[in-house]
């Protein structure tokens, strides 16, 4: 089948299989910035804001996206141009592997999207659907502040 | 594995005939169709563009449409009663990106065994409302137990009746994140210090389900202050099957504990 996808502020015409996730025409798109970890919703690697809410990518049909909105990491900022939290997580050493760092960043980004200045219990029920093997989430939290006070000193 | 069909109704009224042909089944998150691999599955009636994503608190009753989410509902039940049964144990389900794709019309119909929203519900004695094959509101243990209320059948809401309990929510997991084992439901109205009334709900035991009248019968009209938890709760019997969580007596036992610290939570709570 065949739909229009607004993916990063873009319209894209993507054909796919009827059964298949989000994740997937996401990556055979071009996507690959968008992880596939556990493939059941437990990882928070395949994590992209639908409407600017955080979902799991691997949890949706792709035929059910309809005219919602896709941001993944790459629409809020890249090398060139980075994101307050993108920044954060390299100054304070929050990136490790880095297979979980995009979904983590956007689960941060809807956090301060809706709560500018969040408690570190905030912040960890946040990012309650993300799993990071390396850091053990001190560094990630850190992060989170840190991009928390820039942002807010920047307004 | 053969393709699906796809079907974006914007009215209710041409949902019925969708409904009775075969292998064509509701979608609405569609987290348990992913999971569960969808196999006699052949057609997908997706919900997104149905007005179904209602919240109304009206005329004594909370109407939740079937297609609210998980993290929706919370979010309008909050600002309308913070210690709603449904805060927490819809608050506690899975994880936020989930919470954001679960809907409650999803979870009843599929009612997996770790629910974290049917206990509270049938606590709350909520009815579903209904079109198809069988139209109308019906108790929520009716839809659960007789199959032709679920036999070509969408639920449109669900609701129940707008009032202030004290409650007590407890999933057993070993992790945050886990599905729960089992988990345990109270909702309690006192009046002087005496229960008027009480509804104890656990979900995840071998009959799926248990609202536990009898305990619930020992304990109405009894002054908090002289009930004797322990002992009431220790006559209650409920078989659980052995799980990640632990063996199945094991999970009886905590049941046990858990359920005592709950009653006695909200019995010695102001």
């Amino acid at each position: 089948m065949k739909a229009i996808f607004r993916i990063n502020g873009q319209e894209k015409e993507l054909s796919f299989d009827s059964r298949a996730t989000l994740l997937t025409v996401l990556r055979e798109n071009g996507c690959t910035e968008v992880k596939e970890g556990c493939n059941a919703g437990e990882c928070g690697a395949c994590l992209v804001l639908l409407d600017g809410k955080p979902v799991n990518s691997c949890q949706i049909f792709a035929a059910s996206i309809g005219s919602k909105e896709i941001t993944t990491i790459n629409g809020i900022g890249d090398i060139h141009s980075p994101h307050p939290i993108q920044e954060a997580f390299v100054d304070t050493g929050a990136v490790q592997c880095g297979f979980c760092t995009p979904g983590m960043i956007l689960a941060a980004y809807s956090l301060l999207e809706e709560n500018p200045e969040p408690t570190d219990d905030e912040i960890k029920r946040a990012l309650d659907g993300n799993i990071c093997r390396c850091t053990g989430y001190v560094k990630i939290i850190d992060a989170i502040r840190l991009a928390s006070k820039r942002m807010r000193e920047n307004e | 594995m053969n393709g699906l069909q796809w079907f974006f109704p914007e009215k209710l009224d041409v949902v019925p005939e969708l409904l009775k042909r075969d292998g064509i089944v509701p979608h609405a998150g569609g987290t348990f169709l992913i999971k569960t691999g969808m196999k006699k599955v052949k057609g997908l009636i997706d919900l997104a563009n149905l007005p179904l994503d209602i919240f109304h608190d009206s005329n004594g009753f909370i109407e939740i449409g079937s297609t609210s989410t998980f993290s929706g509902i919370v979010e309008k039940m909050s600002s309308n009663n913070a210690d709603s049964i449904l805060v927490k144990s819809l608050g506690q389900a899975a994880s936020t990106p989930l919470r954001n794709r679960i809907t409650i019309g999803g979870s009843i119909a599929s009612f997996p065994i770790w629910s974290d929203a049917m206990g509270p519900l049938i606590a709350l004695d909520a009815e579903v409302s209904l079109i198809g094959a069988v139209e109308g509101f019906f108790s929520i243990v009716r839809y659960v137990t007789e199959r032709e209320l679920r036999k070509e059948t969408l639920i449109k809401s669900v609701r129940f009746k707008s009032e202030k309990w004290d409650s007590y929510y407890f999933r057993a997991t070993r992790t945050q994140f886990d599905y729960p084992a089992f988990n345990i439901t109270v909702l309690c109205k006192r009046l002087d210090n005496v229960i008027k009334d009480i509804r104890i709900v656990i979900v995840g035991n071998r009959k799926k389900f248990v609202r536990i009248t009898g305990l619930e019968e020992k304990l109405m009209n009894v002054k908090t202050d002289d009930a004797d938890i322990p002992v009431i709760v220790r006559d209650i019997d409920i078989e659980f099957a052995a799980k990640k969580l632990g063996s199945a007596d094991y999970i009886k036992q905590l049941a046990g504990i858990e359920l005592e610290r709950g009653i006695n939570r909200i019995l010695r709570s102001k």
